[in-house]
């Protein structure tokens, strides 16, 4: 089925989800509305465990809410409402009753414009981890080093950490904002478009940052960079209209794809 | 074409400096208007106090008072511990018309060091009571007189009294110039040694830590490494300042100086040892002070504790007219507005306890928590509205629910406890509008970094939502503080009493006890009303401690929202 939108044929969201390796997160069939104003129509796609999934589209497709769904932060929207299921191992997310706390523990999400907690550095990555977990003083000091080692950023504020978070530049509070996502230890890290507020060198870090926290992390990111999601993704979603056009192996998705949109788009003559 | 543009040019520069000039003339009036108006107040008190001033006579106050008083205070003592005589004797001669015939008396005065001992010199028709008089040092001692003429007081030999230079008595009148003589008063120490100690070591390391010199820096780098030795020193004195002060106010304040010098010195020494680690100069006076301040504002609380014991020296400094002399229906220049003063400041205390916690947990429930039914809107819309209902309708409302027994009134009476549960209702609206602000202007972005690491509501509320949005609350509610201490209405309405001759119970209205009280403006407002001239100036006097009341109130408002700002956004 397809309907024809704005002189674009935009097909339905697709069923061919196929994946290697384990499945870590699955969304299921969700609609989704903002007030009477629909925003996803039955959008489907497998996350797979230690890879990084990246979705694509262009503005306003239901990228981001579809990012924001999964660890249920557009229940800070009031008016939205949402159908379908996503489940993570036995944990239905999307349940009335899910425990949200625990959720965005295991998923933890890094924005679109670094935002770091109005504390210390230190105490941005300190917080989450005495927020879970009741550290000593020497376990704290050693999970606050190793996070920011782990995003890359321990070597600039080593001599520092006491300084205000927002005393760091755009990049580097970015960073920040992931190790404080991987302090608490998450089996899946959300990211929105995180680097459209920086400079291509910074940019360039947090790319590389991608690509080694998936040894640990399953990581699903945003991006409005198609180039970006060429270098550091294993899945794509091609996203239009708020339908799931096309979802595959990154490789596959930009060399040969399916669906004569996601063409057009990836080699940049609409959208 | 071109020209025309170069004419409009020419004619846009010109309105531009129109507006200029217009805008500093605004500026220039307004501030001339300011400075006219603190000029009439302060003409009101210094045309009766200098044109028709007292000269050194002792007249009956009026037919229907028979006696008069004659106020004398000498500074310092004229024998020592032992009773042997410094310098020479004081002896007055009073000098009065006994029906025609002249009659005089001589009394010789012994100051002691001993403070509060009084003895008053009484004279009347069968002559003076006494021929010598022991009184203590800083102790006002009266001459009473119950004759119909006027009688004359001549100092013989000794030192004159207290706000003396002509020779002759005066009457002690209201004095709002502090005698700054906390530290040191001719010579003598009235300060506590190590308190003012303290005091000096504070101003240098604010000295210090604002403006730092090279060499001082240079000295202090040799201190490196003995950071605790600094520490646990200064905790030692000042816990020696309060043993040795026996718990005074004044030893209180050093012992704080002490400690905030040594937090400040320590941390300068941490910043210098940082910089030094980093292969940096340590004079680098602009990272050694981010160093210094980015924690915990280190400065701030120096700043904070010079407004707070610029509050405080008053106090030990003694300003009669604010905390010492109640009124005296007599002698207006003889009045003071002590137990107005202490009414403000226990309605205000009153006041902010009952009316912040509420007011900030109702504007927290209404922005963060409560769904927005209709009944979140009606409430929304009273409280809107209540802030501006006219003050004497709160006065009403105490009287109703706090004042009167029965019904639904609490039974408190006229008390100082009645009127600060009204002026903390009056403030409630102010405060939850003002709060309500704070909060909406509170980024969305804090909130979901805040969700996003697992947080519960009320962790967001507390841990980020709240420190985010208190410059505005904080400002909001000592706004509204300031407005609700120069309200006179409602209190009026509540029973603030025109004449109290002694300090308010604040727990009066529960505990039983007396109940008048009276603040500052109604004080302002009775004394206005009295025929006397002399009233009116009174009543400039206490308007001017009003405003500098509030001036105070608002500057620690501003610290207080500089220092959280600054905390936001370094």
């Amino acid at each position: 089925m397809s309907e024809k939108i704005g002189g674009e044929v935009v097909p339905d969201s697709t069923r061919e989800l196929d994946i290697d390796g384990e499945l870590d997160l699955m969304v299921e069939d969700l609609d989704l509305w903002y007030g009477a104003k629909q925003a996803l129509y039955g959008v489907s796609l497998p996350i797979a465990k230690n890879s990084v999934t990246a979705l694509i589209g262009p503005s306003g497709c239901g990228k981001s809410t579809l990012l924001r769904t999964i660890n249920r932060m557009n229940d800070l929207i009031p008016i939205c409402k949402y159908e379908g299921k996503i489940t993570k191992g036995d944990v239905v997310i999307t349940d009335k009753g899910a425990d949200l706390v625990e959720l965005r523990k295991n998923i933890g999400m890094v924005f679109q414009r670094p935002n770091p907690f109005l504390k210390s550095i230190y105490d941005n990555v300190a917080y989450g981890v005495r927020l879970h977990h009741s550290p000593t003083r020497e376990q704290l000091d050693q999970i606050v080093e190793k996070s920011l080692k782990r995003a890359a950023i321990w070597d600039e504020v080593a001599d520092r950490l006491h300084d205000l978070g927002t005393s760091l530049s755009g990049g580097q509070q970015q960073r920040l904002c992931i190790a404080r996502t991987i302090a608490i230890e998450p089996d899946v890290i959300l990211m929105d478009e995180p680097c459209s507020a920086l400079d291509p060198i910074a940019t360039a870090a947090i790319e590389e940052l991608i690509l080694e926290l998936k040894k640990d992390f399953t990581v699903v990111i945003v991006t409005h960079s198609m180039s970006q999601a060429a270098r550091v993704s294993d899945y794509t979603g091609f996203m239009y209209l708020g339908r799931m056009v096309e979802f595959n192996k990154t490789e596959k998705i930009f060399s040969e794809p399916d669906q004569e949109l996601t063409k057009r788009y990836i080699t940049g003559r609409f959208g | 074409m071109k020209k025309d543009i170069d004419l409009l040019k020419k004619r846009n520069r010109r309105r531009r400096d129109v507006m200029e000039k217009v805008g500093s003339t605004g500026l220039a009036l307004s501030g001339l208007i300011g400075l006219m108006f603190l000029s009439v107040l302060v003409w009101q008190i210094a045309i009766p106090t200098f044109i028709e001033g007292e000269t050194g006579e002792v007249s009956p106050a009026s037919e229907f008072i028979p006696v008069s008083e004659y106020i004398l205070k000498w500074d310092h003592p004229t024998v020592d511990d032992n009773g042997d005589l410094i310098g020479d004797e004081v002896v007055l001669r009073l000098t009065w018309d006994d029906n025609g015939a002249e009659r005089t008396h001589d009394v010789a005065i012994t100051v002691t060091s001993e403070r509060n001992l009084r003895e008053d010199i009484v004279v009347n028709e069968s002559g003076v009571s006494t021929d010598a008089v022991t009184v203590g040092k800083k102790t006002k001692f009266y001459v009473q007189s119950s004759l119909t003429v006027p009688v004359e007081i001549e100092q013989l030999t000794g030192p004159v009294p207290a706000a003396d230079e002509t020779g002759s008595p005066a009457v002690s009148s209201f004095v709002i110039s502090a005698d700054v003589d906390v530290l040191v008063s001719e010579g003598e120490l009235v300060s506590h040694p190590f308190a003012l100690v303290a005091w000096v070591v504070l101003l240098v390391s604010i000295v210090l830590l604002s403006y730092p010199v090279t060499p001082l820096l240079k000295g202090m780098e040799s201190l490196i490494g003995r950071q605790r030795m600094l520490r646990f020193g200064s905790y030692g004195l000042g816990v020696l300042t309060l043993l040795a002060g026996a718990f005074s106010l004044e030893a209180y304040l050093g012992a704080a100086c002490w400690v905030v010098s040594a937090v400040g010195m320590n941390r300068m020494l941490e910043g210098m040892e940082r910089l030094r680690s980093q292969g940096r100069d340590i004079t680098q006076f602009d990272r050694l002070k981010h160093s210094i301040t980015n924690r915990e504002g280190v400065l701030l609380w120096a700043r904070m504790l010079l407004v707070f014991s610029a509050l405080f020296i008053p106090l030990l400094v003694d300003i009669p007219f604010l905390t010492e002399r109640y009124q005296d229906i007599f002698q207006p220049y003889a009045s003071g507005i002590r137990s107005a003063f202490f009414g403000t400041i226990w309605v205000m205390g009153i006041a902010m306890v009952v009316s912040m916690p509420v007011s900030i947990g109702a504007a927290i429930y209404l922005e963060e928590y409560a769904a927005p039914t209709g009944m979140t809107k009606l409430i929304q819309a009273l409280v809107t509205n209540l802030a501006g209902v006219p003050s004497i309708v709160f006065g009403m409302f105490g009287l109703a629910v706090f004042v009167k027994q029965g019904g639904i009134g609490m039974g408190l009476g006229p008390s100082i406890l009645a009127a600060g549960f009204t002026m903390g209702v009056m403030a409630m609206p102010i405060i939850v509008l003002a709060s309500q602000e704070a909060l909406r202007s509170v980024p969305s972005s804090i909130r979901e970094s805040a969700y996003g690491v697992g947080c519960t509501q009320w962790q967001v509320t507390r841990d980020h939502v709240l420190p985010s949005a208190m410059p505005g609350i904080m400002t909001g509610s000592i706004l509204a503080m300031s407005r609700i201490m120069g309200e006179a209405a409602p209190l009026v309405v509540v029973g603030a009493a025109a004449l109290v001759l002694f300090d308010p119970e604040p727990l009066a209205g529960i505990t039983g006890g007396n109940l008048n009280f009276t603040v500052i403006p109604i004080q302002i407002y009775f004394w206005t009303s009295e025929p006397e001239h002399a009233w009116h100036s009174m009543a400039a006097a206490a308007s001017i401690s009003l405003i500098l009341l509030l001036a105070t109130m608002n500057s620690v408002a501003i610290l207080l929202r500089q220092h959280f700002r600054k905390r936001l956004n370094p």
